[in-house]
């Protein structure tokens, strides 16, 4: 018998939800109790008996076609799935300690005002183009109505990012811009993972 | 003859054990039903079709399943896990203090009366909320979230899909890119409290908070080129902190005036605080 508090935590495991960390450590439990590795193995044949379902009808949308498909190599492609969310989870970092930098503080304020803007751009520049390579690798999961659509809202929300931008570079030291430049570029972050997620 | 017998009860026997682990369904409709504990946690997929979950008084889980769909099922009195391929209308019964966990494509999800924790994941479908659920976790890139009746915490999140939060709510949080977000914050519900904690941003959207604001609560809302509009109680006790760099600042609420882009003002000590920030989107303060 699985203990009692690590039922929705199993589930995730065997759903692929879990993150990097947590699924360490669900896999260093495994190892150790027998109860919850029949859990396990109970869950995972549920995935398998789903894939040998009748589907009655044919699924009207690509993106239920790749879910159908990925049903059944779940296993296979865990790994993948993992190695995109560490690359996820390392551009968030990344990007979140960049937008921290830009928040004022004292370190802030101790660098250089242009070099300091500088490199916080080049790290934004980067986390961004990691995650959203990572998009481009998978789009072709999504439906062409979900893609257009983060494609426009990219599109939006680049376009905020540039004019919170410009307005920086006309007043650096203005400190409630550099806090509207943060919110627009944690979301565009967020939306990248998301979608990468929803790919995925 | 008693060996045909025999052989039928073997049939029988096996397909009873079979049902045990999985449903299978007709073509045009399944259910299935299984005890379930009070706080039970069930887990969701559902691609397509329609999803709607109710909570009831009744310590048993009941799915019932119409379309051209089927369904797998497994999972303990405590945690249950449906899987549906096809598009399905799926109507699934649980314990009115369950977790529910739902994730859908296309699929809308539509919630009753449960007041336990929710996490629903819809990637076009939208996301409907009626009850008083401690905790709901609510994400849909295309499709648009309402929440009804209030919750302890909510976090919603939409790319271009209109929010709606209604009732009473003690913790909420809403983000969007192109969408809209209403939130109308009563406090006649859980010791009428108002909003404790809000915080609302958008892209473009425009954002309307319209409410009462908990004694001690803050309220945050940011924008990028959407309205803000604020409407709270004339004799709300509150410090408000609102700056637009490139929009307009408008103040029906008192007397004060909104100077090179901000307007900082307070009502009373010890109330709420209410913050608003644009880049260039419009900021309104009135009476409700």
């Amino acid at each position: 018998m699985m203990c009692g508090d690590r039922e929705v935590q199993l589930n995730e495991y065997v759903d692929g939800t879990l993150a990097a960390d947590a699924r360490a450590l669900v896999e260093t439990h495994l190892a150790q109790c027998a109860g919850c590795r029949e859990a396990v193995a109970e869950l995972r044949g549920l995935l398998v008996g789903a894939r040998g379902l009748p589907r009655t009808i044919e699924p009207g949308s690509e993106l239920w076609t790749g879910i159908a498909g990925r049903i059944g190599k779940r296993e296979t492609r865990n790994g993948k799935r993992w190695g995109r969310g560490a690359l996820a989870a390392a551009a968030t970092l990344v990007i979140g300690f960049a937008l921290y930098r830009l928040l004022p503080s004292s370190t802030v304020f101790s660098r250089p005002e242009g070099r300091g803007w500088v490199a916080v751009e080049a790290e934004y520049q980067q986390a961004t183009g990691e995650l959203a390579a990572a998009f481009a690798t998978e789009r072709g999961r999504l439906e062409p109505a979900t893609v257009a659509l983060l494609e426009r809202n990219l599109g939006v929300i680049d376009a905020a990012i540039r004019e919170s931008r410009d307005a920086l570079a006309r007043d650096p030291g203005n400190v409630e811009l550099r806090g509207l430049f943060a919110a627009a570029a944690r979301q565009k972050v967020e939306l990248l993972r998301w979608a990468t997620r929803a790919a995925t | 003859m008693k060996r045909c017998i025999a052989r039928l009860g073997l049939v029988l026997a096996l397909a009873a054990r079979d049902a045990r682990g999985q449903a299978l369904a007709g073509r045009d409709r399944f259910e299935q039903r299984w005890p379930f504990a009070a706080d039970g946690s069930v887990r969701i997929v559902n691609p397509a079709g329609r999803i709607r979950v109710i909570g009831w008084d009744t310590d048993s889980l009941a799915v019932s399943g119409r379309g051209p769909g089927s369904l797998a099922a497994a999972g303990t009195a405590n945690v249950r896990k449906l899987i549906v391929t096809g598009r399905t209308e799926l109507e699934v019964r649980v314990p009115r203090g369950a977790r529910v966990w739902v994730k859908s494509a296309s699929a809308d999800i539509d919630v009753v009366g449960v007041d336990g924790t929710l996490d629903l994941n819809s990637v076009g479908g939208g996301i409907h909320v009626v009850g008083t659920p401690a905790d709901v976790t609510a994400e849909t890139m295309g499709g648009p979230v309402e929440l009804a009746g209030g919750s302890g915490r909510a976090r919603v999140k939409t790319v271009s899909g209109d929010i709606l939060l209604r009732g009473a709510s003690v913790d909420l949080g809403a983000s969007t890119l192109s969408g809209t977000i209403v939130v109308r914050a009563a406090g006649w519900q859980r010791g009428g409290t108002g909003v404790q904690r809000g915080h609302f941003e958008s892209v473009t959207g425009d954002v309307r908070f319209d409410g009462e604001l908990g004694s001690g609560g803050i309220v945050e809302v940011e924008s990028q080129s959407g309205a803000i509009a604020l409407r709270v109680p004339a004799m709300t006790v509150a410090d408000f902190d609102l700056l637009s760099i490139g929009g307009s600042i408008t103040n029906r609420l008192t007397a004060g005036v909104a100077e090179r882009g901000a307007l900082r003002f307070s009502t009373g000590p010890g109330g709420a605080q209410v913050t608003a920030r644009s880049f260039k989107g419009n900021i309104s303060l009135e009476a409700k």
